[in-house]
């Protein structure tokens, strides 16, 4: 999520309702592809009334790992990789040259935390806590929240190859 | 900073549209598809507002599925453009108008090949050729200088090349890959995409 | 016995009738004659006048028959205050259409469209259904000439000769007897039409101020639509008189040898 929070939180909540009547009503889980367009309409719907929206949904169905990017533009995209928020350009640019088709989870993992990094460390707009899931075949995970004072050290560390 | 071209000959027409998908200054998506098939033989390309291409370009493509299965013949090329322009004009002055430009391509069995140019102001006019975007400014003088009514299948696409080579090379922002479609009497398909040189 | 169903369109009689819907097509039943034949090179409408009074101004030069569009026209039978505004009806459902896609109606569609008109005439409470029965005659580039028919209860039909009104039965059956299988010129279609015409209308003498005959062709790409000039429809009846005077002589001449 990204944008307006209370926008994100209550509009990515009535979508996890919306999937949760699907679930009850097909037996069976919705798509990313549907869950994705089904909020891309509602934000659509509102379009001009100034709601402020970027938000990835991911998730896994029968096509396997989906990756679908939404904003309150009713702009509905899918790729391997996305980036969203004011900090979004310098993410993109760590991303961007570390990012590889076949990359393990553990680089995945690794390129993705020091991505949120350098984004907040040069966006003036974000900050804090760098949080981390794993969304697998089974459900997600979350795999770490780390504060992003120690991330800072941690990586300028590795640089000067202190070890600690 | 969109582009979509089209070419028509004596029996097809060539469209192409660039593949970037941009929010603000970011570059979204490198391998986006603006052309929406909105009927066995008419496509839409699109550009403007994203959320506006996709749902405009989807809610003219259900009307025309609708029309077939109530009417049990398709809408002609030529009624499609007119509708899809009297849906634009309508939007226009409402509060909340489609800002969507858009060329259409499409092949009858009866009346052949034609070219549609639309833009979110609903006018429209068919064309031998036609540009949307900045590639405008770069591209009509190479159709104007080296078109003719009776180009080739092969000479369309070599002039569509043309066109964006030159886009590529003069044009300030980056348009580094464009999707080509054909429309004749065998329906849409898929042509080799153009990329720069290197 | 039915009054109890009666006094709403909208309810079933327990026989599961309509009787509402039924009086409508009763009343066409009365109505003066219209019938419609299609030809290999065109349609024909011919409709029997019942308002012929020398005091009667002219205010019309035809009296049943309307252009819709530029491809189509048609004909009614019922009562013609009702009739005038569906054929209103008809003439914006067309321009509508010309307007959202820059061409003309095909026909069955505008044969469809108005007959969802008539059909919500039959259900929605409060209201009597159209007591018009119409004959329509139309070109369209997917199918070509076309005849259709409409009633009352918003059901309708394409068909290659059909006739509705007063005795339309009669003029049906002799229709189908004489309609060839391989289908028919417009000439010959015209005569048709007078013959039937002359047989069916409970007149001892057809003329031309009874009868009104509009064909629809297509000339150089384009439809014409015309109403025939009272000179040309005495000519078709007074060849039609003449033939029938032959066949009757004809018919004397076999029978006297026999005496």
């Amino acid at each position: 999520m990204a944008g307006g929070a209370a926008d994100c939180s209550y509009w990515e909540r009535f979508l996890a309702k919306q999937c949760r009547v699907y679930e009850l009503r097909n037996k069976e889980r919705i798509s990313v592809a549907a869950a994705s367009k089904l909020l891309a309409n509602i934000v659509y719907g509102y379009k001009g009334y100034g709601l402020s929206m970027g938000t990835m949904i991911c998730g896994w169905d029968k096509k396997g790992p989906g990756l679908y990017y939404v904003d309150s533009d009713g702009t509905r995209l899918t790729n391997h990789i996305f980036s969203v928020g004011s900090g979004a350009t310098y993410a993109y640019g760590v991303m961007d040259s570390g990012y590889k088709w076949d990359m393990s989870v553990e680089e995945a993992i690794q390129l993705g935390r020091r991505s949120i990094y350098h984004a907040t460390h040069r966006d003036a707009y974000s900050g804090g806590v760098v949080n981390l899931y794993h969304m697998k075949e089974t459900g997600w995970e979350k795999i770490s929240q780390d504060d992003t004072v120690k991330l800072h050290y941690q990586y300028q560390d590795e640089k000067l190859g202190k070890g600690h | 900073m969109e582009c979509l071209i089209g070419v028509q000959g004596k029996d097809f027409v060539l469209v192409a549209a660039d593949s970037s998908n941009a929010r603000s200054i970011v570059r979204m998506k490198e391998d986006h598809d603006k052309m929406v098939p909105i009927s066995d033989n008419v496509v839409m390309l699109t550009s403007g507002d994203v959320g506006d291409c996709l749902q405009f370009s989807e809610y003219i493509a259900k009307n025309l599925q609708l029309y077939k299965m109530r009417n049990g013949y398709e809408l002609s090329p030529e009624a499609a453009a007119n509708f899809t322009r009297r849906n634009l004009a309508e939007s226009l002055r409402s509060r909340n108008a489609y800002q969507v430009n858009l060329l259409l391509a499409g092949y009858d069995e009866k009346t052949g090949p034609s070219l549609y140019y639309m833009d979110y102001l609903a006018s429209m006019n068919k064309l031998p050729f036609a540009v949307h975007g900045y590639g405008s400014f770069f591209s009509l003088s190479i159709f104007d200088r080296y078109y003719t009514p009776d180009v080739t299948k092969e000479e369309a696409y070599e002039l569509l090349n043309k066109c964006v080579q030159e886009i590529q090379k003069r044009f300030l922002v980056n348009m580094p890959r464009f999707k080509v479609r054909m429309i004749s009497k065998d329906g849409i398909k898929d042509m080799p995409d153009l990329v720069g040189k290197i | 016995m039915s009054r109890r169903y009666d006094s709403r369109t909208t309810i079933f009689s327990p026989e599961g009738r309509l009787y509402q819907v039924e009086y409508a097509m009763e009343a066409i039943g009365h109505a003066g004659t219209c019938l419609g034949i299609l030809a290999s090179d065109g349609i024909l409408l011919a409709a029997e006048r019942r308002t012929t009074n020398k005091l009667l101004d002219e205010v019309s030069y035809s009296e049943k028959i309307y252009k819709l569009h530029d491809d189509m026209a048609t004909s009614v039978a019922g009562i013609t205050s009702d009739a005038n505004v569906l054929i209103n009806e008809l003439r914006l459902i067309a321009q509508r259409y010309l307007l959202t896609y820059q061409e003309p109606m095909p026909c069955e569609q505008l044969v469809s469209t108005l007959c969802d008109i008539k059909q919500a005439y039959t259900q929605f409470g409060g209201k009597r259904p159209f007591g018009v029965s119409l004959l329509y005659m139309g070109w369209d580039k997917h199918y070509g000439y076309q005849l259709y028919q409409s009633d009352p209860s918003g059901n309708y039909s394409g068909w290659k000769a059909t006739c509705i009104g007063n005795n339309s039965a009669a003029a049906v059956s002799m229709l189908k007897q004489e309609f060839k299988e391989e289908g028919l010129g417009l000439s010959e279609a015209k005569r048709l039409a007078i013959r039937v015409l002359s047989k069916t209308l409970d007149m001892t003498k057809l003329t031309c101020e009874k009868v009104e005959i509009a064909v629809l062709s297509r000339v150089d790409d384009k439809t014409k639509i015309t109403i025939l000039a009272n000179e040309e429809v005495t000519e078709l009846i007074k060849e039609f008189e003449a033939k029938e005077e032959e066949n009757k002589k004809a018919e004397e001449k076999k029978k006297q040898p026999s005496k």
